[in-house]
């Protein structure tokens, strides 16, 4: 057909002012590629029909008209179009800040407590609970700890009345847990304690989490690669993980959990005294003492647990200064913390 | 604890190169955590866990070194050479309790010459961080620091009667310690005292009444073994930590009692001359029978998750001195008196774990069948009050449990608070946190009243938490969710001063996020909030929180620039209140609304006139809301306008415009009628 040269530039025009949009500059273009006096493809159009034979030329020409007329409306259309826009653009400051409903922020160790829940929940972990109040034989008793105990001295604890006290960690819950669940128990213990020390690195009132797995055939390997792969999630799986040898009442074999200092990836930094480790966890098999004190059988089944200061891992993930800061209620710190995933 | 390289090595037969012996031991569990320089020896900072008495001095931690293959233990060089007179001739040894005292060593040197230590000798005592004294004093530290037994060394012309009587105080016998102070003991504390009084507190401290002097001739000295709970009580009593007390009160060595005695014994001669009177005066000669400690290799391997190699095992126990004695799959061990942390199979597993290497056993995930996981307890609960906090808007706060008396007594005038006693700290660490909190708002308004004098123009915090109740002689917790709003809301252009409707609807989002509906708003009267600008929020007839301004009061005591609305809900409550929504048909027919303005008294609360309306209206009427409230010109001081639009929509079929007028119109005349209002 001799109009199909027409029919292609119609569309071509078309796709061109669709793309071109509000922008003067681009209707301008447009204009000058399809309707410009010298060069426009109009123009060029219009000398073909010159090239036609007699018979084509009517239909041709007809063709050609309507395309010109709807070439200069849409062309009309679309600078007005232009304009316009340019008119709001000049009103409108997009730069100015929106009318935005107020973001919420959770507290930073709420944000690392959910990061640790998560990655245990993901391996079959439940997370439990238990009072923050607490009796002797739950805090200390059943953990291997007896009256007098020595090692009671690293955890100054705050008395209440009628021999109630402030659990000094969240390790009274693992007793609570055996006593009531069924075996096999997978859980972590994040919680709130208490222990009557206050300084730069002390908080009366700080956070842990602890983890406890006691079944048949838990061994100690167990524990390793379940604290490899727990620490490596939550910081960097580059990480390296160094279990040293350690002693807790409630463990036995006992460990502490080093990982590369994730401040400097162990090249040695403020932060982890040039040693390039920073201590996280500390962990072990869980005594016999105290599954017999739990009325389990240590000769059947086995178990570990760990535990880390949930506050520490807050301070080293968003590298904060003072373990403090955390309880002051101060809206700019705790605002920082607006949009962080959750 | 500090040590000295060259000492521990003293030892030790063979030279491991001192960067492998700190690896070593550091990965054996005796952490060496700072390594300094200092002359010709090596200052290392060991940390040596509580349990391990026996390793807090030179020759437990070459023991420690020889296990971990790094050289062997050298035997102990005893010899002591005695003089004619028989001890017994110059002292005389009662030990009146036997249980506080099991074994207790003396021995006598005449005609010492007290002087300054050699400088050798002084030089490694300070390096470990002891203050050198004079030579007999200095060589009772040295063999301390030597082998870990305390000892001590009296003046044996101050012991009146040249008596050593182990025996407790009397109540309130006095004792001035070689600190100076003097102090007062019970009848509990163990004493070591002469024919009159007490020359030392047992297993703690010595007395100056005894004290070694410039003119001391004849010395008497010290090796015992004390009861561990004894010393820690009498230490804890009095306040008192010392070098003997921390060893004591984690078990001695029973046997090195009277090795120690020889050691010093001898050191003491070498350094101030003298001579050793013949004999040992020794309550306690015999020692308990050796516990023995046996276990199978294949469950030790099988505790552990790999083969634990039976050559290395023994080798490692052999090095401990734990005697280790093979027949068939099962190892047993006898623990020397040295060892008091050893009791169960699995204590012996630890020694063989950790010279394994706990980096040597391979990582593997436990491998029984995962079930789901949940989070059980309180925690679905608290962590649905965190997200509704943060999606009111609220950044989440924590703040301290206890308080302060004046800050409980000023925020527990609620119904939420007045639910128990208050729960007193009987040790705080300060008067700012000697009780626990009754409600949140202890710690919130003290965190509004902070951000507020540092500028913030805005304060919206929250915070979930426990309070806690005495009932009963029982401590009850409960979960809370309190919200703080102060200064001004709304987006930059528009900002207006917080009040009471702007904390209503936070409070009422977060009572939306908790799946909480179907409540009730009142005047409520609660002292903690504001006269006539607070309300409680009753759900099936249970108050489930209380919203308001900060009360005067409570605002004083905060020291509050300026005024803070606060809000308070019982988590646990509005938990059984919350629902689970089920499906709704969506509407088919198309809605009508029709404005409404009514001119009423301001007595009419938004509630009741919303119930008139309902009740007044046909079965389709489907909602009433809020368009417009109006004070003012034309209105009296104790009426009010108010718009709301009402939107009609049947079930069934289109309604059209006529039957909703009629509607309408009828409603306005009864309502007219019923409550005396006018809708101009």
């Amino acid at each position: 057909m001799a109009t199909e040269p027409l029919e292609r530039a119609r569309q071509e025009f078309l796709a061109a002012l669709t793309e071109a949009g509000s922008d003067p500059a681009r209707v301008e273009a447009v204009r000058v590629r399809f309707a410009g006096r010298r060069s426009g493809l109009l123009r060029e159009l219009e000398d073909a029909l010159k090239t036609l034979p007699r018979e084509d030329r009517p239909g041709y020409g007809k063709a050609l008209n309507e395309l010109k007329k709807l070439i200069e409306e849409r062309l009309t259309a679309a600078q007005r179009a232009a304009e316009d826009a340019g008119t709001k653009r000049q009103v409108l400051d997009v730069t100015l800040p929106g009318r935005r409903p107020v973001t919420g922020a959770l507290h930073p160790v709420t944000l690392v407590r959910r990061e640790i829940e998560e990655i245990f929940l993901r391996m079959g972990y439940s997370v439990a609970d238990g009072p923050e109040v607490e009796d002797d034989w739950h805090n200390f008793g059943a953990l291997n700890m007896p009256p007098d105990h020595p090692a009671r001295d690293s955890q100054d604890t705050f008395f209440l009345k009628d021999g109630l006290l402030l659990r000094t960690h969240t390790s009274p819950v693992q007793i609570h847990s055996m006593e009531t669940m069924p075996l096999p128990i997978r859980i972590i213990i994040p919680g709130r304690v208490y222990r009557r020390d206050s300084d730069l690195r002390h908080s009366p009132m700080f956070h842990q989490v602890e983890g406890l797995v006691v079944g048949e055939g838990i061994t100690f390997g167990n524990l390793k690669a379940t604290l490899e792969a727990f620490v490596r999630v939550l910081f960097d799986p580059r990480l390296a993980v160094r279990f040293r040898p350690s002693f807790f009442p409630f463990t036995e074999p006992s460990a502490e959990v080093d990982i590369t200092c994730v401040l400097c990836l162990g090249a040695g930094c403020g932060m982890c005294s040039g040693s390039g480790w920073i201590e996280i966890l500390g962990a072990g098999m869980v005594d016999p003492r105290v599954l017999s004190a739990c009325k389990l059988d240590p000769s059947c089944v086995s178990g570990f647990a760990f535990g880390c200061g949930l506050d520490r891992v807050a301070l080293l993930k968003y590298r904060l200064p003072d373990l403090r800061l955390l309880f002051s209620g101060d809206e700019r710190l705790l605002r920082q913390f607006e949009g962080v995933a959750r | 604890m500090k040590m000295s390289l060259a000492w521990i090595r003293d030892h030790l037969e063979g030279a491991t190169p001192a960067d492998e012996l700190a690896k070593r031991l550091t990965a054996a569990g005796m952490n060496v955590e700072v390594r300094e320089p200092s002359g010709d020896d090596e200052v290392w900072d060991v940390d040596v866990t509580t349990n391990r008495p026996d390793a807090m001095n030179h020759r437990g931690l070459a023991r420690e070194a020889a296990a971990a293959a790094c050289g062997t233990l050298k035997p102990l060089a005893i010899k002591v050479t005695e003089g004619a007179t028989p001890v017994g001739q110059l002292a005389k040894l009662t030990v009146e309790d036997a249980q506080g005292c099991p074994r207790y060593c003396a021995r006598v040197v005449r005609g010492v010459k007290v002087g300054p230590s050699p400088a050798r000798l002084a030089e490694r005592l300070e390096r470990c961080g002891v203050r050198p004294i004079n030579n007999v004093v200095d060589a009772t530290n040295y063999v301390l620091l030597d082998v870990g037994h305390p000892l001590h060394a009296f003046d044996l012309a101050f012991l009146k009667g040249q008596e050593i009587r182990v025996r407790r105080a009397r109540a309130g016998e006095p004792i001035t310690t070689l600190d100076g102070v003097e102090r007062k003991l019970t009848a509990e504390d163990l004493v070591i005292a002469d024919a009159s009084r007490a020359v030392a507190v047992a297993g703690v401290m010595g007395a100056a009444n005894s004290e070694i002097a410039p003119s001391t001739r004849d010395v008497l000295i010290e090796s015992a073994y004390f009861d561990p709970r004894s010393v820690r009580l009498t230490a804890r009593r009095l306040g008192l930590k010392t070098e003997a007390s921390h060893r004591f009160e984690r078990g001695a060595d029973r046997a090195m009692a009277r090795t120690a005695v020889d050691l010093a014994a001898e050191l003491i001669v070498r350094l101030a001359g003298g001579e050793v009177a013949a004999g040992v005066l020794d309550s306690g000669p015999e020692l308990p029978a050796p516990r023995e400690i046996s276990f199978s290799l294949a469950r030790l391997s099988a505790f552990v998750g790999c083969e634990m190699p039976k050559d290395r095992t023994i080798r490692a126990l052999a090095a401990l001195d734990l005697a280790p004695q093979i027949a068939g799959d099962t190892i047993t061990c006898t623990v020397p008196a040295h060892r008091v942390d050893l009791e169960l199979a699995e204590d012996v597993y630890e020694e063989v774990i950790r010279h394994f290497g706990y980096d040597n056993v391979p990582s593997a995930l436990p491998s029984e069948a995962v079930r789901p996981g949940a989070r059980l307890g309180t925690w679905p609960l608290t962590e649905r009050g965190r997200d509704a906090l943060a999606a009111v808007g609220a950044a989440e706060a924590f703040t301290y449990a206890f308080v302060s008396e004046e800050i409980e007594a000023a925020t527990s005038g609620s119904p939420l608070a007045d639910r128990g006693g208050v729960v007193a700290l009987d040790n705080p660490l300060s008067a700012r946190m000697a009780v626990m909190r009754r409600s949140l708002l202890a710690g919130l308004a003290e965190a509004a009243g902070g951000n507020l004098r540092r500028g913030a123009e805005r304060v919206l915090l929250g915070e979930v938490g426990r309070v806690f109740f005495e009932k009963g002689g029982k401590v009850a917790e409960e979960e809370r969710l309190a919200v703080a709003v102060a200064g001004s809301l709304g987006p930059w252009d528009d900002l207006r001063q917080v009040d009471f409707l702007d904390l209503k609807g936070v409070v009422e989002a977060l009572l939306a996020e908790l799946g909480v509906s179907e409540t009730t708003w009142r005047h409520a009267t609660a002292p903690v909030l504001a006269a006539g600008e607070q309300a409680e929020v009753v759900r099936d007839g249970r108050v489930i929180a209380i919203a308001g301004r900060l009360g005067d009061g409570a605002a004083a005591v905060f020291d509050l620039p300026s005024e803070v609305w606060v809000a308070e809900i019982d988590l646990t409550a509005a938990a059984a209140a919350a629902h689970v929504p089920t499906f709704e048909p969506l509407p088919r027919f198309p809605a009508v609304t029709a404005d409404l303005t009514v001119r009423h008294k301001l007595a009419l609360p938004y509630d009741q006139l919303v119930a008139a309306i309902t009740a007044a209206a046909p079965e389709w009427l489907e909602a009433v809301s809020p368009v417009v409230r109006y004070r003012g010109e034309g209105v009296a001081n104790d009426e009010v306008k108010t718009t709301v639009r009402l939107t009609y929509r049947h079930g069934e079929r289109s309604l059209t415009q006529d039957e909703v007028n009629a509607a309408h119109f009828a409603l306005m005349d009864r309502l007219g009628r019923e409550l005396a209002v006018s809708f101009s």
